[in-house]
């Protein structure tokens, strides 16, 4: 086999690759390199694994000579042990040459490269057995290439090779972003700022005019102009305001229209988030997102769109005038400007880790509300009121007393610069007054008045600039966290629009999965179903069912190996359409707080009633419904409150029978209700699955009775996998767990019969 | 059956392997190849240690290590300490975040490390005593102690976090 070059996952030292080459026989070639990161004694340290063709060598530093090696041939079994923070991996050497049965622990290794790790055990497990060099090669070649999908700067898996990571891309264009929004509101805002010049330039006229009034008229006790004066002035105000009025009306609305567009496109977002995003994230804080901090991120886009034009030209006019009546004094009174500017430097920095720490608090408080509000029923129950109002005001405690703590920089700050811009203005008085009373410059009292006037204006756009890195922090974690939900993955969903028909034959191939790097959940889990065909899945609690639904059911995409629909990856098939395809009846059914009739409708908007309703009768369901006194129009509470545990999976099953699917999935439909209702769910269900591949997750093995086939799940493996006579006759897990359940069974009836003697 | 609890001195641990103890009792019963595991990793490093056979089933339950004959006692710390890797970090080096990726280079127990925290609100956990767990990009964990013992440095880096 010719392979190109040897694949590593980082650079390898150059002294380890000697170390490896020289060891390297004739005949045999280096194949991979994984680069570790912990010693056997469990220090941080370089170590290396290197697999060829025939061996497979380990680097560690604390190991004798540096370097064991080990043929694959020798090997019996190849593990990794996962343990908590590192794992091992763990050789099982064959019998003979006084190795006979030996275990060891041959290279040690932190979870960054515990997939890695995997991938090799697996390499030589099955080159030992005797498997073909270049399939396996082809997995390992898989592996890396995969792993090697990350973005170079901040190492996020990235949705496939070459891809622009989302997250890098949008941290440095957050304002490119964000633009779309304004975009609509371009004539408006234009509009707006060339109102706003125009009253900037105005609130700039009062200052001078009072100049001429304090210099000209009030000495002259000229009456007439006084008047003309005054009006002229009323004149100006009422300009300034009225557009002030008019400007800042349409602003409101375009702020208005920016953020429900903004709410909208984070809510449609939010649709589209795989699972793994909401596995993570509260849902609390995205629903907070999508409330408060749009609106944070508006007032600020009109801050940088509007305000930011406004205060630039109020400065530079101020500055203009300041100097054109008098230089000297304007040199003056920009001697506190660097105290300005200096002062909002150390204040931003000063204040930034309060924001965190304040959101982080406010996380806190908010987690117990989300936590607890819906779950009043079982605080209630166990009389635990007292205990969350403890918490919530413990939480809640620690925001005051970090917010109070910033309230003292965040407060006290501006105030103290301030103080010392107005200090300022009494240089101006004293420099200038002094001017005035003996006539150097030709300094008139009313020009005097006015430069004040405008020195005290002039502070407003300097604070404002001053401090605008300030508010574009606050702005800046509001718009990470919607652009944490804007810009994070959608499902992968690359082949809209490829819809084949489905018959049913689903397959799964080498599937390994694992939630986070911790815990093997799924591993090679290899299985065919043929079209038509029931399948029941067992297995205790745990064992990882549901898991395996929840791929098939595209929830979670960062699985290895390949699940095919058809003989088709499902990667490969558009995604929406690939789900209304199945009908998936869940465990706890969720409903919305809608009637009856639509939640069975959900899943086909555009039913007609009688289909409804004949879904509703397949499902054992209309029964029930019709003896509600609205009947299908009965409201239904948050999540279904209102119907028992058994009334709403069948509303689930109705819903699922109406999509029509090719594919039918329970996860435990029937695991909460009672015999009786077990009973008519199984008639339902029996009803519904006729030529559909159907897979059923069940506890009560009786629901299986119909089943073709069935798989049992142990620790994330298929242990057993037959129809239900072969497994009865294997006398395995599948057959230990039916003669427990008989057992029951009966002894459930002899009770019963007891009871009725 | 009853859960077994083990108090004091009526077992005696001997080591068997990296992770692996045998339990003999004052009676001579021995079960071997025991797996020492915290019950409470997080909140009770010495308190509740399950015993665990390498089919998973438990055979008893360490009340409190400290409570066990020295010998045995430090068999039993020695496994642990093999189990779990959590490297106490005992300052913070160097900091720097980018796309706000926060980038950290620590010192901890095992020696100098590079970690990156992907997100710096549920990656970082404050605990009431002080303590801070951290869970990087790969998934492994460390821990600070008690972050009010740090260097003004490390403090710094840390400030805005907590
Ligand atoms: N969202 C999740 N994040 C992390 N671990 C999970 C998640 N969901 C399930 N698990 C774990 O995966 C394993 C298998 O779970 P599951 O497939 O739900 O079991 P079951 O066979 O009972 O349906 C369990 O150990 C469970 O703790
Ligand atoms: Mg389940």
């Amino acid at each position: 086999m010719e392979i190109e070059t040897v694949l590593t996952n980082k650079e390898v030292p150059e002294n380890i690759r000697a170390k490896f080459e020289e060891n390297v026989e004739e005949g045999d070639q280096l194949l991979f390199i994984i680069v570790g990161d912990l010693t056997l004694k469990s220090k941080y340290g370089v170590t290396s694994l290197a697999v060829t063709e025939k061996k497979f060598m380990v680097y560690d530093p604390t190991l004798e000579g540096e370097l064991e090696i080990y043929n694959h041939s020798d090997v019996l079994e190849a593990k990794v042990k996962r343990m908590y923070g590192n794992a091992r991996l763990n050789i099982i050497f064959k019998d003979g040459e006084g190795k006979a049965g030996e275990k060891k622990d041959v290279f040690r290794f932190t979870y960054s490269v515990a997939t890695l790790c995997d991938m090799a055990a697996l390499f030589i497990e099955n080159i030992s057995a005797g498997k073909k060099l270049e399939e396996e090669y082809d997995v390992v070649h898989a592996t890396y290439e995969k792993m090697m999908n990350v973005c170079p700067k901040c190492g996020r898996t990235l949705v496939r090779q070459g891809a622009e990571c989302i997250n890098c891309q949008s941290k440095s264009k957050i304002a490119g972003k964000l633009i779309k929004y304004i975009k609509p509101e371009t004539k408006v805002l234009v509009i707006c700022l060339f109102l706003s010049i125009v009253t900037t330039a105005m609130a700039l006229v009062p200052p001078y005019i009072t100049g001429t009034l304090v210099d000209t008229v009030l000495p002259n006790k000229d009456r007439d102009s006084l008047m003309w004066i005054v009006a002229a002035l009323f004149g100006t105000y009422i300009l300034q305001f009225g557009i002030g009025a008019i400007r800042s009306y349409m602003l409101r609305i375009s702020g208005d229209r920016i953020v429900a567009s903004l709410r909208n496109d984070v809510y449609r977002k939010s649709q589209s988030l795989p699972m793994k995003f909401y596995d993570k994230t509260s849902t609390g804080s995205v629903i907070n997102r999508i409330s408060g901090d749009t609106a944070t991120l508006q007032s600020f886009m009109l801050r940088i769109s509007q305000e930011v034009v406004v205060q630039f030209f109020m400065l530079i006019g101020i500055v203009v005038i300041m100097f054109i009546l008098n230089w000297r004094l304007t040199l003056l009174s920009l001697i506190p400007v660097p105290i300005v500017v200096v002062g909002a430097k150390i204040f931003g920095r000063k204040i930034l880790p309060f924001y965190r720490k304040i959101w982080r608090r406010w996380a806190g408080v908010s987690s117990v509300l989300t936590d607890t509000i819906p779950c009043v029923k079982v605080i209630k129950s166990f009389a635990g009121e007292n205990r969350t109002v403890e918490k919530f005001e413990r939480y809640n405690d620690e925001w005051l007393k970090v917010d109070i703590s910033a309230a003292k920089i965040a407060t006290a700050f501006p105030q103290v610069v301030s103080f010392f811009v107005t200090c300022g203005s009494l240089l101006i008085w004293s420099v200038g007054g002094s001017w005035v009373l003996s006539g150097t410059g030709g300094l008139t009292t009313g020009l005097l008045v006015s430069f004040i006037s405008y020195a005290s204006m002039f502070y407003g756009p300097v604070n404002f600039f001053a401090y605008l890195n300030d508010s574009y922090q606050q702005a800046l974690s509001a718009a990470e966290k919607v652009l944490d939900i804007l810009d994070a993955e959608d499902e992968p969903d690359f082949n809209k629009g490829n819809c084949p028909p489905i018959k049913g034959k689903i397959e799964f191939r080498n599937v390994n999965f694992s939630f986070d790097r911790t815990k093997k959940v799924l591993s090679d889990v290899n299985l065919v179903f043929q079209p038509g065909e029931i399948v029941g899945i067992v297995g205790t609690t745990g064992s990882g069912k549901s898991t395996l639904i929840n791929l098939f059911m595209r929830f979670y995409d960062n699985y290895e190996g390949e699940i095919l629909v058809d003989d088709v990856n499902i990667r490969d098939i558009d995604l929406q359409y690939f789900r209304s395809q199945i009908g998936f009846v869940q465990q706890d059914p969720m409903m919305f707080s809608d009637t009856i009739y639509n939640n069975i409708a959900y899943g086909k908007p555009d039913a007609h009633v009688e289909e409804v309703i004949h879904a509703a009768e397949i499902a054992n369901a209309h029964e029930f419904i019709a003896r509600q006194p609205d009947a299908y129009d009965s409201m239904l509470g948050e999540r279904g409150i209102g119907l028992s545990g058994g009334e709403r999976q069948r509303v689930s099953i109705a819903r699922a029978v109406l999509k029509n699917p090719s594919l039918l999935i329970f996860d435990e439909a029937t695991a909460a209700v009672d015999s009786e209702t077990e009973h008519l769910i199984q008639e339902a269900i029996e009803r519904l699955i006729s030529g559909r591949t159907t897979l059923m997750i069940a506890h009560r093995l009786s629901t299986l009775r119909k089943a073709d086939r069935i798989i049992v799940v142990d620790k994330g493996e298929i242990i057993e996998n037959g129809s239900p006579e072969e497994l009865m006759a294997m006398k395995g897990k599948y057959y230990k767990l039916v003669q427990i359940q008989t057992m029951a069974d009966q002894v459930k009836k002899s009770k019963e019969e007891e009871n009725f003697e | 059956m009853a859960r077994l609890y083990i108090d004091g001195d009526e077992a005696r641990f001997t080591k068997k392997d990296i992770c692996l103890v045998d339990m003999e009792f004052y009676d001579g019963r021995k079960i071997e190849d025991l797996e020492p595991r915290r019950l409470f990793p997080v909140s009770g490093l010495m308190k509740y240690i399950s015993l665990l056979d390498l089919d998973g089933k438990e055979h008893a339950i360490i009340r409190n290590v400290d409570s066990l004959m020295p010998e045995s006692k430090e068999v039993i710390l020695q496994s642990l300490n093999e189990y779990y890797l959590i490297p106490k970090i005992t300052a913070i080096v160097d900091c720097s975040e980018k796309y706000g990726i926060l980038k950290w280079t620590v010192d901890t127990d095992r020696g100098r490390q590079s970690l990156r925290i992907r997100n710096r609100f549920s990656d970082i956990k404050v605990l009431y005593d002080g303590r801070i767990l951290v869970r990087d990009s790969n998934d492994n964990r460390y821990e600070i102690p008690d972050y009010r013992k740090l260097d003004k440095k490390s403090l710094f880096f840390l400030n805005s976090e907590i």
